[in-house]
C-alpha cells in the first residue's frame, strides 16, 4: 500500500457500483453512476506537499500516529497518511487559535522530550518516545473519579482523536484493517462471528 | 408577461407536489426556484464517495471552521457537512435577522430540502386537528382526520413509506411498505419497555424510503447518508419522485435561478394575477401571469413574500386582512431524551447503514386520565436508536498502539439512545415581520422573534425523565439524560433547529382570526393558496412533511375544481 490515500483504482470503483447496482438497475443510471465517479478525480496525490506543518512537524505527527496506530499484520498510521490527513485538517478546517494550539501542543512535545532525554522527540529512541506518550496518555485520560483532565493534555486527546478518524477513514483503516458494510439488504441481527471484525 | 394557468413558488417538498397535480390535471405549471438546478443523479456529486476521496473525512462544519465560512446559520445543523454542504443555502443569498436565536435551516436549490429531509413520515390523527379546539391554545382547525385521511393514503401510495401498523389511535396507520428490520438491542430495549409500560410502543421509523420497488425507484441499499442524493431513487424527494411526474405531463416549465420578488394584486378582480420575479444571475426582472398562485416556498419564505406584496388594499401583506400574517410561528422542540449502554449481546451484529430509526409514539394527554399530565399540555414522540460503538470510542480511552488497533477491530458495547420531539404552542409573540433591511433584490429582510415558552419547557423535563424511565425499565445501564436547551439567548435546542418551522399564514375557519381557510385558500384572495407550512394552525409533535404533502396534493384538487366551475 503506498501513501497515496487518495487513490482508487477504477476497477475498484467499478466493483464498488457493480454492488450497489445488484444487476437489478437499468444500464442509463448505471452509465449516470459512473459518469459521476468517474468525473470526480480519485485525485492521486502525486506533488503533495503539507502546507501548515514543517517537515520536521509532518515527521513527529507521523511518527507519533504510527506509535498510536502501529502496523500489524495490516498498515499502520503512517501507511495510511494520517499525517498528511492532519495537515490538511489544519490547513482547510481548523480555526487558526485551534490550529495555532495544536502546533503549540506538537512543540510541547518536543520540549517535554528534551527535557526528560535531552534530545528533540525525533531523535528519541522508539521506547523512550513510547515512555513520553504513555506519560501524555496517562494524564489525558485520568482514572474514573479523578475529575477532568488538565486543560494541556487537551492536545494527546485531540492527536488520538485525529490519528483515529485520519486512520479508520482512510482506505487502509476502513477497507483492510475494518470494512465498510456492504451495500445491498439491511439485517437487523447477525451472529457477530460471521463478520469477525467492525465495519468501519 | 407570459402566462400560464398556474404558478407554483418553490420546488421542495410541496412545491413538487403542487407542480405533479396542477400539470397531471391538466393545468400549464411555472415553477420559481430560487436556486440552481439539480439534476437526479448527475449532480449527487459526493454520493458513494468512500470517506477517503472526501479531503475532510466527511468532517462536520461547524460555525466558525474553515468550510463553513459562507454558512454561518447553516453550520448551526449537525446535518451540515464536508459531503452535502452544496445542498444547504450561502446564507449571504437570503440573511434575515435574529431578534433571539432562530435557527433557519434553507435549501438553495430545485429540490430545496426535499433532498436533505429527515425523511420520516407519520400521519396526524384529530388528537392533533382538535388540540387547539380542546385546549383553546390557537385557532381550531378546519379539517379533521377525515378530510385528510384520504389525501395521506394517496400520497403514501406515491412517495413510498415503510413502516409498521399499530393500530394506535394517536398515530394512525398508513399505506405501508413492509418495515426496516430494527437491530438485537433496539429489540432488547423495545421488550423492556413494553413490559414495564403497556401503553407505550416501540417501533421502527414510519420512513418515505423504499423497502420494494416503485414507480422505477428502487429499494434502499443502505449506503447511509442519503442526505447526499440517491440516483437508486430509494427516498423521496422532488428529484426522484414529483419533478419527473410532472415532467412526464409536459406541462411544467421550471425556472431556476429565480426568486419571486413579490405578487402582483389586480385590486379589482381581488386576484392575484402573477409574479414579479428576479433573475439571480442578470438581476433582470420579469413578471409571469397565472390564473392560480400556489405558495410552496417553505414556512418563512412564503410569509415573507406575502408580507412584502403590499397594496393599497393590503398595506400589511397580501391576503393579510386578519393581521395574523407573520404570527404563530412554531417549530419542534427536541433534543431532550436521554441514553445508555446495553449489556451483553457482543454475539449480535447487524449488516448495512440503516437510514432509520426507532420511534416511540405519544402517550401523554391522549384524552384519557391515565395519560394526562398537570404541568403541560400536548405530548411528545421519541426518535432513537441502538448500535455497537464504533472505532470512535477509541478517542475517549486510555491506551494506544497495538493494543488499541487490536480492541478496535471489534466493535464496542451496545448503547441505546432517544430524543423526544415535543409539540409546540402556537402563540401570537412568536413571529416575524419585515425589517427594515433590504436583500440584493430589494426584498426586506425577515426579522424574527421567536422563543419556547413555558409549556415547551415543562414537556422537555419529562421528555429527559421518562426517557431515562424507559431506558432503565429496560435494563440499560449508565443512563443519562440530555438537554440541549440553554436558553438565555444563546444557541442550543433554540427554535428552528428542528427544521420543522410552521404557521405564519395559519388555517382556520375564521377570516378575521387566519390567513386561510380549510382548503389552503386565502380566506381574502380566492385564487392565492399556501400549501407548505406556513398553513400549519399547530404542530402535532411528529414530523410534518407528509402532512403538507396530503394538504397539498388536496388543495390542488380544490383549486382545479374551483377553476373549472368558474369561480377562482
Amino acid at each position: 500500500m503506498s501513501e497515496s490515500n487518495g487513490e482508487i483504482t477504477r476497477r475498484e470503483a467499478l466493483a464498488r457500483v457493480a454492488v450497489l447496482l445488484g444487476g437489478v438497475i437499468s444500464a442509463p443510471t448505471m452509465a449516470g453512476v459512473l459518469d459521476a465517479a468517474t468525473r470526480r478525480a480519485w485525485a492521486t496525490a502525486q506533488g503533495w506537499a503539507p502546507r501548515t506543518l514543517s517537515p520536521s512537524q509532518l515527521e513527529l505527527v507521523a511518527v507519533m500516529a504510527e506509535h498510536i496506530i502501529p502496523r500489524t499484520d495490516t498498515p499502520g498510521a503512517r501507511a495510511a497518511g494520517v499525517h498528511r490527513f492532519v495537515d490538511t485538517l489544519l490547513s482547510d478546517h481548523y480555526p487558526t487559535a485551534e490550529r495555532d494550539r495544536f502546533l503549540a501542543g506538537l512543540a510541547d512535545v518536543d520540549a517535554r522530550a528534551r527535557s526528560q532525554q535531552g534530545k528533540a522527540f525525533l531523535a528519541c529512541a522508539p521506547a523512550q518516545q513510547i515512555t513520553l506518550l504513555t506519560e501524555l496518555d496517562e494524564a489525558a485520560y485520568p482514572v474514573s473519579g479523578a475529575g477532568a483532565p488538565p486543560p494541556e493534555t487537551w492536545f494527546f486527546r485531540r492527536m488520538k482523536e485525529l490519528t483515529l478518524v485520519g486512520y479508520y477513514t482512510s482506505q487502509v483503516g476502513a477497507a483492510q484493517e475494518l470494512h465498510p458494510s456492504p451495500f445491498g439488504a439491511y439485517r437487523g441481527d447477525i451472529p457477530y462471528t460471521s463478520v469477525g471484525r467492525a465495519w468501519s | 408577461m407570459i402566462t400560464y394557468d398556474a404558478i407554483v413558488v418553490g420546488s421542495g417538498i410541496t412545491g413538487g407536489w403542487a407542480a405533479k397535480e396542477l400539470t397531471e390535471k391538466g393545468l400549464r405549471t411555472l415553477m420559481i426556484e430560487r436556486g440552481r438546478d439539480v439534476v437526479h443523479r448527475k449532480d449527487y456529486i459526493t454520493e458513494h464517495k468512500p470517506s477517503w476521496e472526501l479531503p475532510l473525512r466527511d468532517a462536520r462544519l461547524s460555525v466558525g471552521t474553515k468550510g463553513a465560512e459562507e454558512y454561518p446559520i447553516q453550520a448551526r445543523t449537525g446535518q451540515f457537512r464536508e459531503s452535502n454542504k452544496h445542498f444547504f443555502l450561502k446564507d449571504a443569498k437570503n440573511p434575515y435577522v435574529e431578534d433571539k436565536p432562530f435557527t433557519w435551516i434553507q435549501g438553495d436549490q430545485v429540490g430545496g430540502k426535499s433532498l436533505i429531509w429527515g425523511r420520516q413520515v407519520y400521519r396526524w390523527s384529530d388528537l392533533d386537528f382538535e388540540a387547539n379546539l380542546r385546549d383553546g391554545h390557537g385557532v381550531d382547525w378546519p379539517i379533521r382526520y377525515a378530510d385528510i385521511a384520504p389525501w395521506y393514503s394517496y400520497v403514501e401510495r406515491f412517495i413510498g413509506v415503510s413502516g409498521e401498523k399499530l393500530g394506535l389511535a394517536q398515530l394512525p396507520d398508513g399505506e405501508f411498505q413492509p418495515p426496516m428490520e430494527m437491530n438485537a438491542g433496539e429489540n432488547l430495549v423495545k421488550g423492556g419497555i413494553e413490559r414495564a409500560f403497556p401503553d407505550r410502543h416501540v417501533t421502527i421509523g414510519r420512513v418515505a424510503i423504499l423497502t420494494q420497488p416503485l414507480n422505477g425507484r428502487l429499494p434502499c441499499h443502505y449506503c447511509g447518508p442519503c442526505e447526499r442524493g440517491c440516483s437508486t431513487g430509494s427516498y423521496f424527494s422532488s428529484q426522484s419522485s414529483t419533478l419527473p411526474a410532472a415532467r412526464a405531463t409536459g406541462r411544467v416549465t421550471i425556472l431556476p435561478n429565480s426568486v419571486a420578488h413579490s405578487l402582483i394584486y389586480d385590486a379589482a378582480k381581488n386576484r392575484v394575477t402573477g409574479v414579479r420575479v428576479v433573475d439571480v444571475v442578470t438581476k433582470q426582472a420579469r413578471e409571469y401571469e397565472a390564473r392560480v398562485v400556489f405558495l410552496c416556498a417553505s414556512t418563512l419564505a412564503t410569509t415573507r413574500l406575502l408580507l412584502s406584496s403590499t397594496s393599497p388594499r393590503f398595506p400589511n401583506g397580501l391576503a393579510n386582512s386578519s393581521g395574523v400574517l407573520g404570527h404563530y410561528l412554531m417549530d419542534h422542540h427536541f433534543l431532550a431524551g436521554a441514553s445508555g449502554s446495553i449489556e451483553g449481546l457482543l454475539d449480535h451484529y447487524y449488516q448495512g447503514n440503516r437510514p432509520n430509526g426507532i420511534y416511540i409514539p405519544r402517550f401523554r394527554n391522549l384524552g384519557d386520565d391515565a395519560s394526562r399530565r398537570v404541568d403541560y399540555v400536548r405530548g411528545f414522540g421519541y426518535q432513537g436508536g441502538a448500535s455497537r460503538q464504533s472505532w470512535g470510542r477509541g478517542g475517549g480511552e486510555r491506551g494506544f498502539g497495538v493494543e488499541l488497533k487490536r480492541k478496535l477491530h471489534d466493535p464496542g458495547r451496545w448503547s441505546m439512545g432517544m430524543t423526544g420531539f415535543g409539540e409546540c404552542l402556537p402563540r401570537e409573540d412568536n413571529y416575524v415581520e419585515l425589517s427594515d433591511k433590504t436583500d440584493d433584490f430589494g426584498i426586506p429582510l425577515l426579522k424574527i422573534h421567536c422563543t419556547w415558552g413555558d409549556n415547551e419547557l415543562a414537556m422537555r423535563k419529562d421528555m429527559a425523565a421518562s426517557a431515562a424511565e424507559m431506558l432503565e425499565a429496560a435494563g440499560c445501564k449508565n443512563v443519562r439524560t440530555h438537554d440541549a436547551y440553554r436558553g438565555g439567548g444563546e444557541l442550543g435546542a433554540e427554535p428552528g433547529f428542528a427544521i420543522h418551522e410552521m404557521g405564519t399564514a395559519r388555517m382556520g375557519r375564521d377570516p378575521k382570526t387566519s390567513v386561510l381557510n380549510g382548503y389552503n385558500q386565502a380566506h381574502d384572495v380566492p385564487n392565492l393558496f399556501v400549501t407548505d407550512g406556513a398553513c400549519m394552525a399547530s404542530t402535532s409533535c411528529v414530523n410534518p412533511s407528509i402532512t403538507y404533502m396530503a394538504l397539498t396534493a388536496r388543495a390542488c384538487d380544490y383549486a382545479v375544481a374551483e377553476l373549472k366551475r368558474g369561480t377562482l
